[in-house]
């Protein structure tokens, strides 16, 4: 008997395939999760009912989980953008946090009325994003300079910035703690609805102005066309130089209202180790949603699902949040898994007898 | 200022080790074409698993190992995805240093409180008790713990390995022109298995060496970011051993010199020209969390000085790096 196992590329994606990828990758993740909780002597059913069931019929989770999905919704898009131009932006946390930072001096700093200082806080917050990830943006557009390494160095001088700062210059309120003053009324990002803030409304709005922009507009179609073959989009007469600032400089922006929209929305108060590694979140919630801003939105609101119903899992089973960060990993992982099983058709050859030309392998079907 | 000094350089070196651990293992899978972002989770699953070791065992042999073993069965998924399944490096990385934290995060949370004997402090084999009296460097050099001199000594057979001997040079022609090693007769897929794999058993060493050695605990968490100074760390060495050591033991001191900042004084004297504006900015760079920052800008600094200078095609980057290979294009 002889086993042959024949790898071939697809020449075009079965629509069940294209279409069930992220459906089937995120039961693969909790199904193998499960496995941490029968350690755990839990019942995964029970669990992940609670995860779920509890989060979505009760008002409580349903404000919680539109809350959380904000700074996820925005981190992202500040993947998913620079990712249509075939740059990966590793570092949204790092934009995510001086954003932050920078809206956060203003609300604390400058006294106007409401109706104007969020809008600068929102400002100020994306102008330093913006910056922040301007820096590794600048070094790869002219130098070629590597764009992972650089932004997630960038991260890291952010978050030591960050602790700096509340340490220090911008401590505030009692107690030797590393957080903020308390914001005022007019520094407070308004409700929307009963517990959700306005930036629900900031963050839905990105996501139909990205739609937009990829699909509408001509500059869309040239990050596109960058994204999938820049060698050809330089022929044709388009900067890759402005094109590469462009989409990591506004996925800067997008990931520092995500962090403003936190700080002055839900908590109140800038406090230090705030952000649960949003901006490393945001990249699983890119790769789900990597056809469309649309389902970027669809994924963020997902992973918030996650999040919460994470931390009502951990009060009701004692089970730790960190399972969260599991189930996470393992979405990306059985993705990336996928992602070769949409473009190679593997088949498995069992024949009888010994075959006279092993060195050629034959195909299953056809 | 001798006494603080011998101080610095004997944190230094405990810093060092580390990184270099950590770092050996990444220039190695790098150097064949492989980058492994997840390092950092790797490092997590080898300190707690070297550390429930050696809290069952008593053993922290068997902790080390057991760490090296998981760092390497880690290592394994982002080989099989990488080199096998073609995925993209960077995100399978990420996704085990999520993975590892989180795991780690998990299972260790019974864990926190144990204690453990782990590596001692000891006088470096023959010569050490004569030299260690030695002032300023005797005790930094001659008193360590054994994977202090382990890790040097993995320095010398590393480079020996990648510049000397004929798998290494292999695992170098496989990083830098996978076709032109293939066609050579050289097995890409082996040898990349292989590179990834011996980095992650440096990965999960080097968190072992932290949970057994360097803090003799576990808390989540614990390598608080060293995983990714590692990567920095190989570009800052332009993936060349010997300079591995000089930035090793440059990051050391940084981390070093942040954790006794407070204990010296760089200021002026009040009645110093300009001591009015010096001052404060001294004090505004020797603060720890500014210090932090250091090792991250420097290596921005040096990688986009280094990409500028030089041409990309002198730059020592493996030209390979980053790209799966396939024998199938044509």
């Amino acid at each position: 008997m002889n086993v042959a196992v024949t790898v071939d590329a697809r020449e075009d994606i079965p629509v069940w395939l294209a279409y069930g990828t992220p459906v089937f990758t995120v039961l693969a993740a909790l199904a193998v999760s499960a496995i941490a909780l029968v350690v755990l002597d839990v019942n995964p059913v029970a669990a992940y009912a609670t995860m779920f069931v509890d989060t979505l019929v009760t008002e409580f989770g349903l404000t919680e989980t539109l809350t959380k999905a904000v700074p996820l919704i925005l981190t992202g898009l500040a993947v998913y953008l620079p990712l249509k131009a075939g740059l990966f932006n590793i570092g949204a946390e790092g934009q995510l946090v001086a954003g932050a930072l920078a809206g956060t001096w203003i609300g604390l700093n400058v006294s106007l009325p409401g109706l104007a200082l969020v809008p600068l806080m929102f400002v100020a917050a994306a102008v330093a994003g913006g910056i922040w990830a301007g820096i590794p943006a600048y070094l790869r557009a002219k130098w070629d300079v590597n764009e992972i390494i650089t932004s997630l160095l960038l991260t890291f001088v952010a978050l030591e910035l960050q602790s700096y700062l509340l340490r220090g210059p911008m401590q505030g309120g009692t107690g030797n703690f590393p957080q903020s003053e308390r914001f005022s009324e007019a520094a407070t990002i308004p409700e929307l609805v009963s517990g959700v803030h306005a930036g629900l409304l900031v963050a839905v709005c990105m996501v139909v102005v990205t739609y937009v922009l990829m699909t509408r507009t001509r500059l869309g179609f040239e990050i596109t066309f960058v994204g999938s073959n820049h060698e050809a989009a330089r022929q044709a007469g388009m900067s890759k130089f402005y094109v590469y600032l462009f989409v990591f400089v506004v996925g800067g922006a997008f990931a520092a209202m995500g962090g403003i929209s936190e700080i002055a929305g839900a908590q109140g108060r800038y406090r230090a180790g705030f952000e649960p590694g949003y901006g490393f979140t945001a990249i699983p919630i890119a790769l789900l949603g990597r056809n469309s801003a649309l389902k970027v939105l669809l994924a963020g609101l997902f992973f918030a699902v996650l999040f919460v119903g994470g931390s009502s899992m951990e009060v009701a089973f004692g089970v730790p949040a960190a399972l969260v960060e599991i189930i996470q990993a393992l979405v990306i992982l059985f993705l990336i898994t996928a992602e070769f099983f949409k473009s190679y058709r593997v088949g498995i050859d069992i024949k009888r007898g010994p075959t006279e030309t092993p060195a050629q392998p034959q195909r299953g079907d056809d | 200022m001798v006494t603080f000094i011998a101080g610095l350089l004997d944190a230094t070196v405990q810093a060092a080790t580390v990184l270099l651990l950590a770092g050996m293992g990444e220039l190695i899978s790098e150097r064949a074409g492989v980058l492994n972002l997840g390092v950092e989770g790797m490092m997590l699953v080898g300190a707690l698993g070297g550390f429930i070791t050696t809290v069952l065992t008593g053993s922290h042999w068997l902790g080390f190992g057991v760490g090296i073993l998981l760092g390497m069965v880690l290592a394994l998924v982002h080989a099989f995805l990488c080199i096998t399944l073609k995925s993209n490096q960077v995100i399978s990385g990420v996704m085990l240093t999520l993975l590892g934290t989180g795991l780690t995060t998990f299972f260790g949370s019974g864990w926190v409180e144990e204690s453990i004997d782990g590596f001692p402090q000891m006088t470096f084999p023959l010569v050490g008790q004569y030299l260690v009296g030695v002032p300023v460097v005797g005790e930094a050099l001659f008193r360590s713990t054994a994977t202090d001199y382990l890790a040097l000594g993995l320095l010398v057979v590393v480079w020996y390995f990648l510049h000397h001997s004929n798998l290494g040079l292999e695992m170098i022609a496989v990083g830098e022109d996978p076709e032109m090693a293939d066609t050579m007769g050289v097995s890409v897929f082996r040898l990349r298995y292989l590179a990834v794999l011996i980095g992650g058993g440096f990965a999960g060493a080097a968190g072992a060496h932290l949970s057994l050695a360097f803090s003799q605990l576990w808390v989540p968490g614990m390598t608080a970011g060293r995983g990714w100074i590692a990567v920095a760390l190989v570009i800052f060495a332009q993936w060349r051993p010997r300079r591995m050591l000089v930035g090793a033991y440059l990051f050391g001191l940084l981390d070093a010199l942040r954790i006794r900042s407070q204990s010296i004084s760089l200021t002026l004297g009040p009645d110093a020209p300009l001591a009015g504006v010096i001052n404060p900015i001294v004090e505004f760079l020797m603060t720890p969390q500014i210090m932090g920052t250091y090792p991250y800008l420097a290596t921005i600094i040096v990688l986009a000085y280094a990409v500028i200078r030089t041409k990309s095609d002198q730059l020592a980057v493996p030209s390979a790096l980053l790209q799966s290979y396939s024998r199938e294009t044509d």
